[in-house]
């Protein structure tokens, strides 16, 4: 309907210094350490030293005695205030999380008491004088001992934290896969990461008054903090404001508060003072949340043309003992195959409980899928006798093959990772590195060439609840100057600069003139911010589309006051134009005057002002594609790597920033570096983590990035602006593209085992022939579990009817409890016999279904198709007016099913 | 990472300085250029009731020529050490193993002496000290003493230093124009504590080696003096050596351990390898000038 302001994009595009490099870049930021409230109060933590046990007692009466120190509080002292901790789609946790250890420790940094104290050197001094005495039990430490072990957690029925997919593979899928002419079995071990931040986990909680509540925190959106706590701690949103203006650096740690900045709030609100804790680097190692450790065994099965015929993948996670939010990672399962031609998948994936820190999410928390299948990939082309380009010219899904459903039910129509592997292979000569390759070899040196391509889900909204559009709010001042609450939050984005880039752009203004207000949710309106490369999409959707009402707004406006057409008005670098009349030309600023003080001027109908706002949601999912070569060699004296060339050919569609594009590239191609290379978050056999400083947490510096080549294609996405996310990409096609390059390098010692890091001391094993990793034995569960397993639930079937049987017939209020939030409905029972007959009812509509009764049990299987065809089982539990149970939701894993009689 | 609380003095003299240290009775712990003791202090690793600041005395700074050789103040910075003329043409290769030191930022504050006293194994300074034959020289109310810097060193951190005596200078035998520096250093990120270290000099007359000062760092709970090798090469005619059989006997001195960041079969494996590749390459060097 609206044409935007001006014609062609003059800021879109271009590399406009960043609007925040001058506060950022002199040491002028305001991150949370920089906030200092009148009366500010300081926390330390006392932190377990085991892993797992009992607490016997805690004496803090030394602590307290110490001068300078307000209170020292153990759970017993803060329970009365409500924290029910919820996960980043605001569902509850699966298993009991208190903001201080309640009795029990279950990792090695677990909370147990904190000080609050004039400062954190009297709060560290006091942390020490608080005694505590455990009663220590055998930790479950890696996959491998949760897997043989019963459940760390009193209120869990074993450590599986999340499941999904099948355990029994579909007999078509094994006959595809033992029948193909080729089948590789690769396994991919990956660690566990750190996501190191250089700006820690942090917070000032200051309270105003016994009902409000202000919270600086580092943090990936301030809305969303503020619906999250609103929830957990059962405050009015509308009480709480969050600020977060500068952030350090999240990678997925901030999405939301966890255990100490709950406990700080919560100490701040019980003592009437603010408060503040700014998390410490060993405690960023050792107690904040972490990401990765993951085992897949992917199977991959061939037909003799080398085209894919069936892949099966078995994937395991450590989730810790306190994940945000239990994880069995079905996007890993959802995103391996849609961008090949794969004509069958099954999974089985499963998160674990172990007695170590939590699992959070990191920059691209399903990479996992890229770094198994790529170097499968490569693993089957060097098996089969193939090219490992040409493996994936055969294999992947170009443009002319599109529209496409994968097996899992993910649609794509505008992929491009063929057409990305042919754009760098026209700026990469391969032919002439294969030869460079082969001479150098002669010299006895190793080089190698790792090619990877993948594709990204971006910009997600819609699908969960908590992604939700973006929100843009636009206001041209009386003064003529833009000012713009965006819901877009930065961690080091620059959103500042795209954001107004967009603006300016799409509103005929210069680019100084736009300045654009985010970190505050008392501006703006609810978002998740950063969190899965969305905010150049909806953010700049939403910015667009405001820009686009705005700019009617002033077209209609100045055609009413220069009594022209509205057509024929153009705003032009903070002018307005009528077409073929200079003379009639007035700065923006004349006309915004008009428009807030001098209403009389004004069109009938017309609102005072200049101010717009739209909140954006795109299409549901936007892919992001790419394909990156990389070149080593490898000393095969010391098993040491140097990257000798990265190049990226990406398609993120329209590029903002070209810049930016290629920080946010660079920024994950280094992590990248780190995972493959250097960095491992490991624990001992009594769950103490072997890394406290960076001295053995070892991130990439940047002696270890080489200088990154860029290839942009930009192909539109259908997002309003056509724009692609860009944040994650690096951190997920970096790890495959470095791993293929080593193993290419070291091919003729044999398949390399992708076990992550590929330190020096692995890589020198492999070359001469000793075994990479030292086999491990898992720790077994004594015939007599060291604590009494929690009474599971009695098994819903084969109950003998009873004529006592409570009946479950009638109205029954109804909630699943699934990962992604709770979901409500109405349940009808009635049952004659062992028959059962009913119906739920949501507004997702209505639905019969036939099952089984027999005693207090009801169960039955009811076909659904959204959000993908499967088959939900139910099996429920009658006790009384109330019913409890589960439902079995095919590759979704199984939710707890509660309910009460109506 | 905040520290206990500590009492801290900054004398302007020596004897000030180690009148503190006796008075101390074994609580002070000495500050230099801090890079090591500051994040131990903050991780309450390190809990000392008082800290003697040594920054402020001058005598304790700069590189001297001295009869015999070459004196280095323990509180002369790293990178004034690695740009100092005197140095530069005395001892290169303690130049070129002070590159290898940290970081240039850490290096702006880190001091020859410091990295010497604290005796991290893996450090390059120690090991360069016991390669080449220095003497640290330590001062305290009760006197002076010279120690050869194989002799420091008992433990990681852990040296025959009494609690209460200070180090007030090292000193470097000379080395003749004409030594050839020895230097491998296999680090995994440059700036990181070594992997594997190798550092030292060769004394060379026609086509003889004369003089011999091999020292591993990272391949122990001490720096190590490759002695065993240092007694193969003495003697021997450059043309003649058999270097994988003398890298042989370097390792051969050595105890590494296992880490988080590489195994001592690591170590060992490719220590060898490091011996055998610098030895070659300095020996070529040589012959080639």
């Amino acid at each position: 309907m609206s044409a935007p302001g001006t014609g062609a994009a003059r800021y879109i595009g271009q590399r406009v210094p960043r609007k925040e490099d001058a506060r950022l870049l002199t040491g002028r930021g305001q991150f949370v350490d920089d906030v200092a409230v009148p009366g500010m109060l300081h926390i330390a933590f006392a932190r377990s030293p085991i892993a797992r046990g009992r607490i016997v007692s805690i004496d803090t009466s030394a602590a307290r005695d110490l001068p300078g120190v307000h209170a020292v509080f153990t759970y017993e002292d803060i329970k009365d205030q409500q924290a029910d901790f919820l996960s980043f789609y605001l569902a509850p946790i699966e298993v009991r999380v208190t903001p201080l250890a309640d009795g029990r420790v279950a990792h090695v940094g677990d909370p147990v008491a904190l000080v609050v104290a004039q400062d954190r050197y009297v709060a560290e001094d006091a942390v020490s004088l608080i005694e505590v005495a455990y009663e220590e039990e055998d930790p479950v430490v890696t996959l491998d001992d949760a897997r043989n072990n019963p459940s760390i957690h009193p209120d869990a029925e074993s450590n599986i934290a999340a499941d999904m997919g099948d355990e029994d593979i579909d007999d078509n899928l094994q006959a595809l896969l033992d029948n193909a002419p080729h089948l590789i079995t690769h396994k991919v071990i990956h660690q566990r990461i750190s996501q190191s931040p250089m700006e820690t986990r942090g917070v000032v909680a200051v309270p105003e008054g016994p009902e409000e509540l202000t919270v600086y925190i580092t943090c990936q959106s301030p809305h969303a903090v503020a619906r999250w706590l609103s929830l957990v701690l059962g405050m009015p949103q509308g009480s709480i404001r969050v600020i977060a203006k500068d952030v350090g650096g999240s990678f997925g740690l901030k999405n939301h508060p966890w255990r100490e900045e709950t406990s700080a709030i919560l100490a701040a609100r019980k003592l009437g003072r603010p408060i503040k804790w700014i998390e410490d680097r060993l405690e960023n190692l050792t107690a904040a949340n972490q990401a990765r450790e993951q085992e897949m065994t992917l199977r991959v099965a061939f037909d003799a043309e080398a085209k894919l015929v069936a892949s099966h993948g078995d994937y395991s996670v450590n989730n810790g003992a306190y994940p945000l939010g239990a994880d069995a990672n079905i996007a890993v399962h959802m995103f391996i195959w849609p961008a090949y031609k794969m004509p069958a998948y099954s999974f089985l994936s499963r998160g674990w409980y172990t007695n170590t820190i939590g699992l959070a999410a990191y920059r691209g928390p399903w990479a996992m899928e890229s770094l198994a299948r790529e170097t499968a990939l490569d693993a089957a082309a060097r098996k089969i006798g193939v090219d490992p380009i040409e493996i994936r010219r055969r294999n992947l899904i170009s443009l002319k093959d599109q529209p496409a459903t994968s097996g899992l039910g993910v649609y794509v129509d505008d992929i491009t990772p063929a057409e990305c592997l042919e754009k760098l292979l026209q700026n990469f000569d391969v032919a002439a590195f294969r030869a460079e390759q082969a001479a150098a070899r002669k010299e006895g040196r190793y080089l190698g060439l790792g090619i990877a391509t993948y594709i990204e889900p971006t910009g997600a909204a819609g699908s969960i609840s908590v992604m939700t559009g973006e929100l843009a709010q636009l206001r041209i001042e009386p003064t003529g100057k833009v000012t713009a609450m965006m819901s877009t939050h930065s961690q080091g984005h620059g959103t500042q600069t795209t954001m107004a880039q967009v603006i300016a752009d799409r509103l005929g203004v210069p680019y100084d003139d736009v300045t654009v207000f985010e970190g505050d949710s008392s501006r703006g309106g609810y978002t998740p911010g950063a969190a899965g490369s969305r905010q150049g999409v909806i953010g700049g959707g939403a910015a667009i589309k405001a820009s686009e009402l705005l700019a009617d707004k002033v077209k209609r406006l100045a055609a009413h006051l220069l009594n022209a057409n509205t057509e024929s008005i153009r705003i032009e670098a903070g002018m307005v134009h009528v077409e073929g009349a200079p003379e009639m030309s007035r700065t923006l600023r004349s006309i915004a005057e008009t428009a807030y003080g001098e209403p009389d001027k004004l069109p009938q109908d017309f609102e005072a002002g200049l101010e717009a706002q739209y909140r954006y949601t795109p299409p549901p999912v936007t892919f992001t594609s790419a394909a990156h070569a990389c070149v080593v060699e490898v000393d095969i004296d010391t098993g040491f790597v140097k990257i000798q060339r990265w190049i990226s050919s990406e398609d993120c569609g329209t590029v903002i920033h070209p810049a930016v594009v290629e920080g946010q590239i660079a920024g994950g191609l280094a992590q990248a570096i780190g995972t493959v290379l250097l960095e491992e978050m490991s624990f001992d056999d009594r769950g103490n983590p072997t890394a406290a400083t960076y001295k053995d947490y070892m991130l990439p510096a940047i002696s270890d990035v080489p200088t990154f080549e860029f290839l942009h294609a930009n192909t539109p996405s259908k997002s309003v602006g056509g724009i692609r996310g860009v944040g994650e990409g690096g951190a997920i096609i970096g790890p495959p593209t470095l791993v293929n390059a080593i193993a290419d390098a070291l091919s003729q010692f044999g398949e390399l085992p992708v076990d992550l890091p590929l330190t020096p001391s692995k890589l020198l094993d492999f070359i001469e022939g000793r075994p990479v990793r030292k086999p491990k034995e898992a720790k077994r569960a004594p015939p007599t579990p060291a604590s009494p397993p929690p009474s599971a639930p009695q098994p819903a079937a084969a109950a003998a009817p009873s004529a006592t049987a409570v009946s479950a017939d009638g109205d029954w209020a109804m909630t699943i409890h699934s990962q992604m939030g709770a979901q409500e409905m109405k349940a009808r029972f009635s049952t004659e016999g062992g028959r059962l007959t009913g119906k739920l009812m949501s507004d997702q509509g209505d639905q019969e279904f036939e099952g089984r009764a027999a005693g207090d049990t009801v169960a039955w299987e009811m076909k659904v198709t959204k959000p993908v065809s499967l088959t939900l089982k139910y099996d429920l539990k009658i006790e009384g007016d109330k019913l409890s149970g589960k439902v079995k939701m095919g590759i979704f894993g199984t939710s707890k099913v509660t309910g009460e009689r109506l | 990472m905040k520290p206990a609380p500590f009492d801290y003095v900054a004398p302007r003299t020596v004897e000030e300085a180690c009148q503190l240290l006796s008075e101390a009775g074994g609580g002070a712990t000495v500050l230099a250029g801090g890079q090591t003791l500051m994040p131990l202090l903050a991780l309450r690793m390190s809990q000392p009731f008082i800290i003697v600041d040594i920054n402020r005395i001058a005598a304790l700074q700069g590189v001297s020529k001295v009869s015999g050789g070459t004196r280095i103040g323990p509180v002369t910075r790293q990178n004034d050490a690695l740009v100092d003329p005197t140095l530069k043409q005395a001892l290169p290769v303690l130049v070129t193993a002070l590159s290898h030191v940290g970081h240039h930022q850490t290096r702006n504050r880190g001091t020859i002496g410091g990295s010497i006293a604290l005796g991290e194994p893996a450090a390059e300074m120690p090991a360069t000290a016991v390669a080449l034959g220095a003497k640290i020289e330590a001062r305290s109310v009760r006197g002076v003493r010279s120690i050869a810097a194989e002799d420091l060193y008992l433990g990681p951190y852990m040296t025959t230093l009494e609690p209460d005596e200070l180090v007030t200078g090292i000193d470097y035998p000379e080395w003749p124009a004409g030594t050839t520096p020895v230097f491998r250093e296999v680090a995994r990120r440059p700036g990181d504590f070594a992997l594997i270290g190798l550092v030292g000099a060769l004394g060379v007359e026609d086509g003889r080696i004369t003089r011999a000062g091999l020292g591993w760092f990272g391949m122990g709970a001490t720096p190590i003096k490759a002695r065993q090798a240092e007694q193969a090469l003495l003697g021997q005619s450059v043309s003649g050596i058999d270097v994988q059989a003398i890298a042989e006997l370097a390792v051969a001195d050595t105890a590494p351990f296992d880490d988080h960041h590489a195994s001592a079969d690591y170590r060992q494996r490719v220590g060898k390898r490091v011996f055998a590749r610098a030895l070659a390459e300095a020996l070529d060097i040589r012959q080639a000038a």
